[in-house]
């Protein structure tokens, strides 16, 4: 890749779904440019108990066009809130084993603060509303994890029903 | 018209299928619209609160009186739970 190729390819935000393993460090240095003095990563990954049970593994499934604009629009909105210059979120989807890294989600910001911010934010509303479901397996059975989204919202995004 | 209902994880399993193809009378909103899925697909009321329930057209979480249009995407899914 070419050093012109290369700027273009940092230049710019990204939101990716992928069946792939994430490479955390990779998807951080997309986002570092010349003008910004810090980028802030989250490396989201599988636990092995929660609330005292024991995970064997985890699958994620995403309604992936509507989960792909929700990150856009999470990113332009973070953009207004914070200073921030580029944001990179990609979440994993399919079979994941304990330890393994669901969503990475990357800051670049001038400063420090900003990206801290726009990070903690931006994993709190992407878990809130980008369409992406995981279900626990366990040794003796398996269920799909309802976040608290609709809670949140006082209820279904049509409350009217 | 015809429209497209889509489920994911929980309400896939709740409806039985992932996909499903559903013909809605002319001037139907969005509100209408879920009650039809709810009475065709009687596992997500079964499995679930309706109002725990998300629903969208054309892949954006839709309002209760939006009209549904011939071709319209719907899906009906619980909470997220990305992350």
């Amino acid at each position: 890749m070419g050093a012109a190729e290369e700027r273009e390819k940092q230049n710019s935000d990204f939101f990716e779904l992928t069946g792939d393993v994430l490479d955390v460090g990779e998807i951080a240095r997309r986002v570092v440019l010349a003008e910004c003095g810090a980028t802030v990563t989250l490396d989201g990954y599988v636990r092995r108990f929660t609330k005292g049970r024991e995970t064997e593994h985890l699958v994620y499934e995403a309604y992936r066009p509507m989960a792909l604009s929700e990150m856009k629009k999470l990113i332009e909105k973070a953009r207004e809130k914070f200073e921030i210059a580029f944001v990179g979120i990609v979440h994993r989807l399919g079979k994941l084993e304990i330890g393994e890294t669901s969503v990475v989600i990357s800051v670049g910001a001038p400063h420090r603060r900003a990206a801290f911010e726009a990070c903690e934010w931006l994993i709190r509303e992407l878990k809130r509303t980008v369409p992406i479901w995981k279900k626990e397996v366990f040794a003796d059975g398996e269920v799909w994890i309802e976040g608290d989204s609709a809670e949140t919202k006082g209820g279904s995004n049509l409350s009217d029903i | 018209m015809k429209v497209n209902v889509l489920f994911f994880g929980a309400t896939a399993d709740s409806a039985g299928l992932r996909e499903a193809e559903m013909a809605l009378d002319e001037n139907t909103n969005a509100g209408q619209a879920l009650e039809r899925i709810f009475s065709a697909f009687p596992g997500l009321i079964k499995n679930h609160q309706p109002k725990s329930l998300l629903f969208a057209v054309n892949q954006e979480y839709a309002k209760g009186d939006e009209m549904i249009r011939e071709g319209d995407e719907l899906a009906v899914f619980t909470a997220v739970s990305g992350g």
